[in-house]
């Protein structure tokens, strides 16, 4: 489990997830959007929910924000269920992709608006939207419209607005959307460090994996409405549990082999171990792969193109039967990257890290 | 901010026509009311243009004539009353037909539309021979309905364009903010809808002032309105006083106008 900043909150380590999804289906008509998806989310944490678009990520956080109900299993917050419970009722705040500032409203009253509904005393709201404008470090804008503020401004308008009502869960559909690629990494780690220091157990959205893996405690890989594996970026990265998440995370090489024994022989001549009999297909990453420009080792290619990418040099290798490999090297100073065109012999730097999947 | 110094052809066709449309329109639509108006200051006691003097006589005369002032009041009446039912008939019907989750929205929208492309003069007599019928005579109330039912499929559908166009966020994000659906639609939905309702109650109110084709049908005997009034007048009399009445009107129609572009601006209403 990852530690949040907070410190005391993570001292009581197992303590009921906040958030339960169990087994939840969403159909539309006949057609099926969400499949038995299931998800604990405890205190503080924050899952990612990361699949291609239209596989469901959206269609789950609105059945959780009780914009739509699911039609089969549950939603738990805190213990309570929530099926049938009105949206206005529900302990979740929303971050929606396009904001969804009331234009009409000034920053303060959009900040305030959720005490008023409330019936909150004046000068009660009045400091505690001061107190959450301060938070996301826009003290000074009360006055101005959301048509006055740039994009990462109106976001933060849209978080401040769900601070003050202190939600039990927070729900963030791909808030990043709408900023240009260099604000989006600076707000990612921002916001992440802000979450963490309210201690707010959050859900968010993305199809961007570098996104889920900044963002995330835990990333829940979704595929076509089921939830494929859920496990620390970490453990995603390096332990993908089936072939459609270690394709979608990161880059992969595959290729197919036989099983016999417990053990894969791999193309060079190692050897991986696997609980899988028969045909299987291999997964290594391309940084688990080293070149060797004048090696005879068994497993022989032909560098097609390289490219420098930041501290990695990145090669293309073609080898027998029309495949490319995709190889990652450290740069270093002291030899140059191979040529394009030249053969190499091509090994597996740490068999334990090869994947091993059903074929 | 650099401009291209050659327009493309396209562009040059585009601004030309643009400006023969503006011209046409307004040389058809302004200029006769402006000779209205000339003529309504002429001293002749017989429409002729142009005018031979200046005087306000005419105005003078019509506000000394009971009946044109009472006729105009009633057609005051006529407007705001039907501009009133439009607001309370047709706001819920826009909502409901757009937000409306059950079957037979389409249906609602349809039938809100269909007394309007029927011809005033279809609907007025229909209404007349139904009032009959079941022992409604005409009356100032029986053309106020009369006309709502002709003119509610413009608030309707003003209303409804601008409904379509809201984020439907902004209504689910007050539902997450703790509103309750009556809290969201006053705090939320009527205050972004408020633009469009104000366009469709001018519409409504013109029409209400203005309707003849309705009108001729329902109205009370005793309570001629404006246009119905005018219509008498110019068959009787062939004095500048109908050119008067006219420029009342005018003025009426700015100062609305003004009004209207000072408080929401001209832009909503143009949707
Ligand atoms: N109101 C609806 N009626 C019918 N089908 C819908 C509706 N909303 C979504 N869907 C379908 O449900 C599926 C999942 O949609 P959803 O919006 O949850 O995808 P998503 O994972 O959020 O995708 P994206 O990354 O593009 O936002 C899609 O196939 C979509 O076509
Ligand atoms: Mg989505």
């Amino acid at each position: 489990m990852m530690k949040g900043p907070s410190g005391p909150a993570t001292t009581v380590a197992s303590a009921a997830p906040v958030l339960r999804i169990g087994a939840v289906s969403k159909f539309f008509g006949t057609f099926k959007v969400l499949e038995d998806c299931t998800l604990d989310v405890a205190e503080g944490e924050i899952v990612t929910l990361l699949g291609p678009s239209g596989c469901g990520k959206t269609t789950l956080l609105r059945c959780i924000a009780g914009f739509w109900e699911a039609n089969g299993g549950t939603i738990e917050i805190d213990g309570q269920h929530m099926f049938r419970v009105p949206v206005n009722r529900r302990p979740v705040g929303v971050v929606f992709q396009s904001y969804a500032l009331f234009p009409h409203l000034t920053v303060a009253r959009n900040v305030g608006y959720a005490l008023r509904m409330r019936g909150l005393p004046r000068a009660e709201a009045k400091a505690r939207v001061a107190e959450a404008l301060d938070t996301v470090s826009l003290t000074g804008f009360e006055d101005r419209y959301p048509a006055q503020l740039s994009g990462g401004q109106q976001q933060r308008v849209a978080i401040a607005r769900i601070l003050v009502m202190e939600p039990r869960v927070l729900l963030l559909d791909e808030p990043f959307n709408a900023l240009d690629a260099k604000l989006r990494g600076t707000m990612q780690v921002e916001l992440r460090l802000l979450i963490k220091r309210l201690g707010l157990t959050s859900i968010f959205v993305t199809h961007d994996q570098e996104e889920a893996l900044t963002m995330s405690d835990r990333i829940a890989v979704m595929r076509a409405g089921c939830i494929e594996q859920v496990a620390a970026p970490d453990e995603i990265f390096d332990r993908p549990a089936t072939a459609y998440v270690a394709d979608f995370i990161g880059t992969s090489n595959f290729w197919s082999a036989r099983a016999e024994g417990g053990l894969v022989r791999l193309p060079d001549g190692q050897t991986a171990s696997t609980v899988l009999k028969g045909e299987v297909r291999v997964m290594v990453r391309p940084h688990n792969l080293r070149l060797d420009a004048a090696g005879q080792g068994p497993w022989q290619g032909r560098v097609a193109f390289h490219r420098s990418v930041g501290p990695l040099v990145e090669y293309h290798v073609e080898i027998e039967g029309g495949m490319t490999l995709r190889v990652a090297t450290m740069r270093q100073s002291a030899n140059r990257p191979i040529r394009d065109d030249a053969s190499v012999s091509i090994a597996v730097v740490d068999p334990a890290l090869c994947a091993v999947y059903p074929g | 901010m650099i401009r291209h110094r050659l327009f493309p052809l396209s562009d040059l066709l585009g601004l030309g026509l643009i400006h023969a449309v503006a011209i046409f329109s307004l040389v058809l639509l302004v200029a006769p009311s402006i000779i209205v108006v000339i003529i309504s200051f002429d001293t002749r006691a017989y429409v002729s243009f142009p005018p031979e003097g200046f005087t306000f006589r005419w105005y003078a005369e019509v506000f000394d004539k009971g009946e044109l002032v009472e006729a105009m009041l009633n057609s005051l009446q006529v407007g705001l009353t039907v501009t009133l039912l439009c607001i309370v008939l047709g706001v819920p019907t826009a909502l409901a037909c757009v937000r409306g989750r059950f079957r037979g929205t389409t249906a609602l929208s349809v039938f809100v539309l269909v007394p309007h492309m029927v011809p005033g003069i279809v609907l007025g007599v229909a209404v007349l021979f139904a009032g009959s019928l079941v022992g409604v005579v005409p009356s100032i109330w029986l053309q106020s309905i009369a006309i709502t039912v002709f003119i509610l499929a413009v608030m309707v559908r003003t209303v409804q364009s601008r409904l379509m166009r809201l984020d439907p966020a902004l209504e689910e994000a007050a539902a997450n903010l703790r509103a309750t659906p009556f809290q969201s639609l006053r705090t939320v939905t009527l205050p972004l809808l408020m633009p469009a309702i104000l366009a469709g109650a001018v519409f409504t109110f013109v029409e209400g002032f203005d309707n003849l084709s309705v009108a001729i049908f329902t109205h009370g005997f005793r309570d001629r309105p404006l246009p119905v009034e005018l219509l008498a007048l110019v068959q009787y009399t062939s004095s500048p006083l109908v050119a008067a009445v006219s420029g009342v009107q005018i003025v009426l129609a700015i100062a609305a106008l003004v009004a209207v572009s000072m408080s929401i601006g001209l832009d909503n209403v143009n949707e």
